[in-house]
């Protein structure tokens, strides 16, 4: 049963996503619109509570063990709990029923989230910069013939993306256009096919119950 | 030449194959901040993806309204925000009707905040309610829904059904706007700036179900992806990286003479330095390895 079910509800759930794609009749449409805003809506709420359960058991797991770098579960918890409240009762720009102004100082999630998640985030995203340039040295050397085609492909690339080069060379932007759209694409749109027949393949075997690995391993 | 000055030239040239990263980092970080503090003006000249994308937006017909989906995250704010900005100036500029969206749920905060900058800088110069940029008769803010496929597929069928609120907790229905919205047939495009595969969920589903126009604003390293889409006409337009963002800042300056903080343009100088520094290296790195490996033969 553990098995079957999942198994027999993939099934289902897979012919039933696959059919109104191929039906055009209204019968199969009305279910298919019914299906995707009611049903697959309340999955998704769902999986929003077995997210959030699952981030707090996870977190609390560490601590009472104690495990690497436990401390910033703590961090973890509070933001979630403290941002959570904020949220649901605050209202988007302080508008709700909890306080989230003392004076000049707002705490409502906007605010939270222009000068929190957004500094964060592209901080984050900032040092990946960092990464690339040191890689970038690294790694392009023209050692072979390949190499050094990647290497001025790379050179066009980084030129043709800036302003700077139609000062220069006025007909580069144009041809780093042209780089992506003829051999770019050509090559694109090659490995979209195989990614597309792969996908295809999985796609059925696990709507068959061929590929099991999504069960966890169960047999 | 004597044995010692071969050792101190052979190890000038080790030392151009192995610069100290930190040397590396911290060269960065200064082309990067410098240009940042003393910009230097580069007018970026639109390129056809871009062009083709302002041209579309331009002549949208008055019964139709162009669908800005924001499906990027914080951290690639920097590439990505001044793309929905320019493309809000341009609507705004031309008083077409914007609808706004998040698959992401991350992008609300951005969503909110870029509506918030233009619609008061356009109110900031209005001196009637003709002029002014009114939420719900101009543009409507319907927030997030999950899972995906929900509001992509759903909004092809009836957007209000799909988003039965806004954002602010309005009835959608009752919107003036959302009077003559009410599927895809009233989209004219339906633009998604995305660090992510979002914009391809747009093209699968809602293009090629409801044949809905896709336009697209990507990061710079993603924006190969799009090409082939491009060329086959399913992407009406796009907006690749920055350069794309100053590219159609530009376009809304020069064509709707709407002028304002040109985020995208302004850091195009530090751009620019930034990859002129990373090719420095790669040629000085290229330049030991080539006298190194001449040496060896």
């Amino acid at each position: 049963m553990k098995v079957r079910f999942p198994l027999f509800l993939v099934l289902i759930t897979g012919i039933l996503g696959a059919l109104p794609f191929l039906i055009p009749h209204s019968i199969a449409q009305n279910f298919d619109n019914e299906f995707r805003n009611s049903v697959l809506r309340i999955i998704g709420a769902f999986s929003l509570v077995l997210g959030v359960g699952s981030i707090i058991r996870h977190h609390l797991y560490k601590i009472q063990r104690q495990r690497e770098n436990w401390e910033y579960s703590y961090i973890l918890l509070i933001s979630l709990i403290v941002s959570a409240i904020i949220g649901l009762f605050g209202g988007i720009d302080a508008r709700g029923w909890l306080p989230t102004k003392i004076g000049n100082f707002s705490f409502d999630i906007q605010t939270l989230y222009s000068y929190i998640t957004v500094p964060l985030g592209a901080t984050m995203f900032a040092m990946l910069s960092f990464f690339m340039a040191s890689a970038a040295y690294r790694a392009f050397r023209a050692r072979t013939f390949e190499a050094t085609l990647l290497l001025i492909a790379a050179f066009i690339m980084m030129l043709g993306s800036v302003p700077l080069s139609s000062y220069i060379f006025p007909k580069l932007p144009s041809f780093a256009e042209w780089i992506l759209t003829v051999p770019n694409t050509a090559a694109k749109r090659g490995m979209g096919f195989g990614i597309s027949l792969g996908t295809l393949a999985t796609s059925l075997k696990i709507i068959l119950g061929i590929e099991r690995g999504w069960l966890g391993g169960t047999k | 030449m004597t044995n010692n000055e071969g050792n101190l030239h052979s190890s000038i040239w080790e030392k151009m194959t192995k610069i100290d990263r930190r040397v590396i980092y911290s060269l960065l970080l200064l082309v990067v901040v410098i240009p940042l503090i003393f910009p230097f003006k580069l007018r970026p000249k639109p390129m056809p993806p871009v062009e083709k994308l302002f041209n579309h937006i331009d002549t949208i017909p008055e019964d139709k309204c162009l669908v800005i989906s924001v499906d990027y995250t914080p951290d690639t704010e920097a590439e990505l925000h001044p793309m929905t900005i320019a493309l809000l100036r341009h609507a705004f500029a031309r008083r077409k009707k914007v609808g706004v969206l998040c698959i992401s749920l991350l992008g609300l905060g951005l969503a909110q905040d870029a509506l918030t900058t233009v619609s008061n800088e356009f109110n900031s110069r209005a001196s009637n309610n003709t002029d002014s940029i009114i939420y719900g008769r101009d543009y409507v803010f319907w927030g997030w829904q999950q899972p995906p496929l929900v509001p992509i597929l759903g909004m092809g069928e009836n957007i209000s059904k799909v988003f039965p609120v806004d954002y602010y907790g309005n009835k959608t229905d009752t919107l003036p706007m959302m009077k003559k919205i009410k599927n895809y047939n009233d989209v004219a495009i339906l633009v998604s700036i995305a660090g992510s595969a979002v914009p391809f969920w747009y093209i699968t589903y809602a293009q090629t179900s409801f044949g809905v126009r896709i336009g697209a604003g990507s990061t710079a390293v993603q924006a190969a992806d799009f090409y082939p889409y491009l060329n086959s006409g399913q992407v009406t337009g796009m907006m690749s990286g920055m350069k794309g963002a100053a590219e159609y800042e530009q376009l809304v300056e020069e064509r709707c003479n709407v002028f304002g903080r040109r985020k995208a343009t302004d850091a195009m100088s530090s751009q620019t330095a930034a990859h002129i520094w990373i090719m420095i290296t790669i040629i000085i790195g290229n330049i030991g390895y080539f006298v190194i490996r001449r040496r060896k033969k």
